[in-house]
Parts: C-alpha cells; structure tokens; sequence
C-alpha cells in the first residue's frame, strides 16, 4: 500500500497539474445555464461585429447563436483555464517572433539551389496535461522553426525536423515552459516545496 | 499615402512568403518537409497580407473580420498539418508490415 502511494507519486512528479483549475470546477459544473449565457453573449457579440450590426441578419443569427450556445449541454465545458492577461501577451510576442524566423528558415531552404535539408524524426516526452495545453503545445511545435508534430502517442510526441544538428530537446523543453506559464500551470515539485 | 505604400510593402512580402512554401511544396523531398513549407511559410504570408489589408481597411468590423481570418487559417493551418503527418506516418508503417 504505502509502496504504491510512493511509485505513483514518483511517476506523477514530472507532471504538471493545473494551479486553480479544481476550483472553477466544482464553480462551473452546479450553473450549465450561467456557462450557456456566457456563451451566449460573447457569441452575439461575435455576430454582431460580423455582420456589422445588420439587423436583418439576425434571421440567421439567433438560431446560429442559439445552437452554438447551446453546444454547452451536449459537449460540457472541461474545467476552466486560466489565462493570465500578461502571459497571454509575453507568449504571443514570442510566439510570433518565433513563427516569424520558422517562415523565414524555411523560405530560404526552399530558395537555396542546394536546399540544405538534413529531416528526419525525433520524439520528445510531454509532460503538458490533456486538453487545451498539449494542443496549443502541438500546435506550436508546428509554427516553430525546423520542427513539425507529426504523431502523439501517449505522451510522446513524434516531430519531424527539417535539420537533425538542432537541437529539439531545449527547444521543445523552453516551449513547454512557455505554455505551462500561459496556463497558469506548476510542476508537482514546485508545488510540494 | 504613406499608409498605402506600408500596406502595399507588406502584402508584396506577404506574397514572396507564399511562392517560397510553393517552391519548397516543389522542391522538397517528402510529405513531411512539403508540409513545412506550407505550414509555415503561407502562414507568415498571409499574416503579411492580412496586416497589409487591415491598415487600408475602413472600420473596425473589416478589420476584426480580416483578424478572424487570419485566426482560423492559422489554427487549422496547423492541426491539418499535423493530421496529414499523422496519416503519412501509418501508411508509412503499414507499408514497412
């Protein structure tokens, strides 16, 4: 018994667990209908702003709204994340510098009558929880300069690179860093110290 | 004047972005080099072009509409790329069987 708490303690210290999200759920999941107001306001107001405030429109922007909206009884929300407005900015400045230089690297390859290409597949751990984290971490690895998530299984993520001399791991590791700020999400050793 | 000279700057950059993932779409040696070619470098291009389109364009709906665009394609620019490298990899692996 107590060897088992211990091994999955062990195994589960490299993982990050999200900081508040356990409270926005106990929140979230007693109000479906505050969730579907919420909802519904924020995709009114997309509409709104799409159709340039149109009144006729609105023929086909209510049930849009209201479908939409409605998504929230069938497909719950998971437990909320929380985005802190200046992680936000701090990860999308670098993120567009970075996808900026991964467009530029990869236009000159393209360009160069040598076309200095050396790909091949790497796979890298992710300690990113499920969900919104490990898309955007996904995602990301796309926009990146070299690098390309091509499979997830489990936790490994499979990503084909343009020049196998880079160096994926600090690359992969300092982008994982990124998103687990974004989020608002600390490591078990953290948590514990 | 100024403003349109900008806009025109960018959406020209914008289009040298996109003829070098077509270049590289060409040129590359497999799916998964093609796909970054096309991933990225159309991604930077029609970002250039959206930015040069929203400083010619006239309020602020146009220029939400032009960012939600932009969005989009960027989001599904990505998770397509990374679908087709999925794919490529299990026809790869059920070739090798």
């Amino acid at each position: 018994m107590h060897q088992t708490v211990s091994e999955e303690r062990q195994a589960d210290t490299t993982r990050l667990v999200p900081a508040r999200a356990v409270t926005v759920q106990t929140a979230r999941s007693s109000l479906p209908w505050r969730q579907f107001l919420a909802k519904f306001i924020f995709l009114a107001l997309l509409w709104a702003v799409l159709t340039d405030f149109r009144l006729d429109a609105l023929i086909f922007g209510i049930p849009a709204v209201l479908l939409g909206a409605g998504l929230v009884f069938i497909l719950p929300a998971r437990p909320g994340w929380w985005l802190s407005l200046r992680g936000f900015v701090e990860f999308a400045l670098w993120f567009a510098g970075q996808s900026i230089r991964g467009a530029v690297d990869v236009a000159w390859r393209a360009f160069t009558p040598t076309m200095p290409l050396d790909p091949g597949f790497r796979s890298f751990a992710s300690a990113l929880p499920d969900g919104a984290p490990r898309i955007l971490f996904l995602n990301a690895i796309t926009l990146l300069p070299g690098t390309l998530s091509a499979e997830l299984s489990g936790d490994e993520v499979v990503v084909h690179m343009l020049d196998t001399s880079a160096d994926l791991d600090a690359d992969l590791r300092r982008l994982e860093r990124r998103v687990s700020a974004l989020f608002g999400l600390t490591s078990d050793e953290e948590v514990s110290e | 004047m100024m403003l349109e000279l900008v806009a025109t700057a960018l959406i020209t950059l914008g289009t040298v972005f996109f003829i070098a993932g077509t270049v590289g779409l060409l040129r590359f040696p497999d799916i998964y080099c093609r796909l970054h070619a096309l991933t990225k470098a159309d991604g930077l291009g029609l970002a250039l072009i959206a930015l040069g389109l929203a400083l010619m364009a006239d309020g602020f709906g146009e220029v939400f509409r032009i960012i939600l665009i932009w969005f989009f394609v960027a989001l599904a620019s990505a998770t397509s790329g990374h679908l087709i490298a999925a794919h490529a990899r299990r026809v790869d692996r059920e070739r090798e069987t």
